[in-house]
């Protein structure tokens, strides 16, 4: 229940407000207003009252912002001015200076200063527009560490920069140096080769991982990816994001294709080198003291997971022809044959299922359908019923990948709610900072000095510059909040190895990179633009004003001249 | 000297401060007379007085309530609601001729 005196009081600290930012010409007619509320009948009638007298005095208060020559003052002294307002002059004075005090103690904290650059992340495709298909470009940071691993020979460094750096020739030459330091790092030419099959250097490094790990399916599928690409775009170093998808009739009858994939099939194993990657991003970020999260994530952790982008689909469309010579055995009536065929594929399906792929839970489930009729053929009950549970097995952990990389993709609504609040507490922080500079400028610029004592803010200035601060203290601590589990997910990955919770934080990192405006990385062309298109029209709008200004000073001063 | 903008609302305030030209007038009273709002009178009597057709002072009233903010035409204001309403009485008379059905005049 609302006391019947409530809005009478509201009234009363409306109109002492607005009284207090109006400017001074208008103070008369604000305490008149006020005065008269004691004369208003009713309560409500008062607040309506005070909301229209209030409404008058802030727009003389931003006129006089913002044309500063239209509302002279006629007092004698400044000091008369703020005598009457000196106590709250000071609260104010006090309470946003505690707020920026407040807020830079913020960036003491190794965590905010981290939040702090994350939630910068978002800007970089605004302001770098161009180069928004062309990748990150280079990175100075790992551009520096790179140095410092060349500088001590540390192989692991340097594989660490091979594997992240953009720039495909650079990754490539340190590579090969990383693995002529250390044979062990050989493993690095796949995690590098899967971003960049194209490279001139894959068939030496697929017969150096051949040798390196010769039960591995990896390097064949490095091996088919190449041809897909050559198919594509022959002789041309394409980047991987601009492959298109190969119509896959030339590859699939290149006999190295064929024999690379029939390999890939008989391999007893399948090693992305993920855990690999992991532990050696580990070493190197402790190493070097690297504090950049975004320094630890690979693609490998959100999306290929360490597979060449067409191994997939190579091994779909491997696998159709496997079962196409296993139903053409089966016409044949060679059961034993067709059973090998399929039980092959249903192999190869259950080796890839742990890559997480799409395609692939597909071929293991419709092998086990085939060897599920074949047994039932053969009147053999017990394996029919075994292969249909595998078949239905596969068909669940088929939708349970589809559901698995669509929250990759997207990220899941807890990181993108987080990663929302650091976008918008970085604008805010951005903003109010902004605020608090063009106040501090202005009193500067009207003070004329840099004298503390010779600055006096006025109390419409006073009253933005107070917004500002608390919006930046705010703003900061949202920043903190939202960020901190994932940095604590991050410290616990480096220091235990702890990996469990990394796909969370690279789906808060993916998500964190897409600017506010834009919905998904797809509309990040849209929302550039219509930031710049803001940007320009606010340039123009206050240019205009900077010359009608102009004009409008000019005019009364040839008029006296006259 | 300039004359403000003279709206309707403007017109009605004049109006008011007309009946009785010599009585200060508060601010509460003007708006219940003439049913304006805050927002809409106080800006009116702000271009007024700043065009020197108000005058202003403060009276005590009574002890215990704050001075109150009393209001005046200055003799240029009053020469001026005079003439508009004269104007816009003739106005309105030529509108009612205009009105009135011609089955007198010369349309005979």
């Amino acid at each position: 229940m609302i006391p019947a005196a409530f809005p009478r009081s509201v009234a009363i600290l409306l109109l002492r407000f607005a009284i207090w930012i109006a400017p001074h010409d208008t103070l008369d007619w604000g305490r008149g207003m006020l005065n008269e509320l004691h004369h208003v009948e009713g309560n409500w009638s008062a607040l309506i009252w005070a909301v229209g007298g209030a409404g008058v005095l802030a727009k003389h208060a931003v006129l006089a912002l913002i044309l500063p020559g239209s509302h002279r003052r006629t007092v004698s002294s400044a000091s008369e001015l703020f005598a009457k307002e000196l106590p709250m002059r000071k609260a104010t004075l006090t309470a946003t200076a505690a707020c920026i005090a407040a807020s830079l103690l913020f960036f003491l904290a190794p965590v905010f200063r981290q939040a702090f650059q994350v939630s910068l992340a978002q800007w970089h495709d605004v302001f770098h527009v161009d180069q928004r298909w062309l990748g990150r470009g280079p990175d100075p940071e790992l551009q520096a560490l790179a140095q410092k691993a060349e500088q001590n020979h540390d192989a692991e460094a340097l594989a660490f920069v091979a594997i992240r750096t953009e720039n495909p020739s650079e990754a490539a030459r340190l590579a090969d140096e990383a693995v002529h330091l250390d044979a062990n790092l050989t493993w690095v030419y796949a995690a590098v080769a899967v971003q960049y099959s194209y490279l001139s250097q894959i068939d030496r490094w697929v017969t150096d991982l051949k040798k390196y790990d010769p039960q591995n399916a990896l390097p064949y599928f490095i091996v088919a990816e190449k041809i897909d690409i050559d198919a594509v775009s022959p002789k041309t170093n394409r980047p991987v994001f601009a492959k298109g998808i190969a119509s896959g009739a030339e590859s699939h009858e290149n006999p190295i294709w064929q024999s690379a994939m029939a390999a890939a099939f008989l391999s007893p194993k399948l090693d992305t080198y993920l855990d690999r990657v992991k532990a050696l991003d580990r070493k190197v970020l402790l190493r070097y003291h690297v504090d950049d999260p975004f320094q630890a994530m690979t693609d490998g952790y959100s999306w290929w997971r360490g597979l060449p982008s067409y191994s997939a689909w190579d091994s779909s469309r491997y696998a159709q022809s496997v079962f196409e010579a296993g139903e053409a055995l089966e016409a044949r009536g060679d059961r034993e044959g067709a059973l090998q065929k399929y039980s092959a594929a249903a192999r190869f399906g259950q080796m890839m299922g742990s890559t997480d792929t799409f395609w692939v839970p597909r071929v293991a489930q419709e092998a086990y359908k085939r060897l599920a009729s074949l047994s039932l053929q053969s009147a053999n009950k017990e394996q029919s019923q075994l292969y249909a549970a595998l078949a239905d097995q596969a068909d669940q952990t088929q939708k349970e990948e589809m559901v698995s990389r669509r929250n990759r993709f997207i990220g899941n609504e807890v990181s993108s709610w987080n990663a929302f609040l650091v976008r918008v507490s970085g604008v805010a922080l951005l903003f109010s900072f902004g605020l608090l500079l063009v106040c501090a400028a202005g009193v500067i610029v009207r003070g004329k000095s840099l004298r503390l004592t010779a600055l006096r803010p006025s109390p419409l200035t006073l009253g933005i510059g107070f917004t500002g601060a608390l919006g930046t203290l705010l703003a900061s601590a949202v920043l903190y909040v939202s960020y901190r589990p994932y940095s604590e997910i991050f410290q616990t990955f480096i220091r235990k190895g702890e990996d469990a919770s990394l796909s969370d934080l690279a789906s808060f990192l993916g998500a964190t990179q897409i600017p506010l405006g834009a919905d998904s990385f797809l509309g990040v062309y849209g929302a550039a633009y219509e930031f710049w298109g803001i940007v320009t029209v606010l340039c123009v709008l206050v240019l205009s004003f900077a010359v009608f200004l102009h004009f409008r000073h000019r005019r009364p001063a040839a008029a006296s001249a006259v | 000297m300039k004359t403000p903008r003279l709206s309707p609302q403007t017109l009605r305030v004049l109006e008011r401060f007309i009946e009785r030209p010599t009585a200060w007038r508060y601010g509460y009273e003007l708006s219940r007379e003439t049913g304006l709002k805050s927002g809409t009178l106080y800006p009116i009597l702000m271009r007024l007085a700043k065009f020197s057709l108000l005058e202003t002072k403060w009276v005590t009233t009574e002890d215990g309530v704050p001075p109150r903010h009393t209001y005046r035409l200055t003799p240029k204001g009053a020469e001026l609601a005079r003439a508009q309403q004269a104007t816009s009485r003739s106005t309105a008379r030529a509108a009612a001729r205009a009105r009135r059905p011609a089955f007198s005049g010369g349309k005979a």
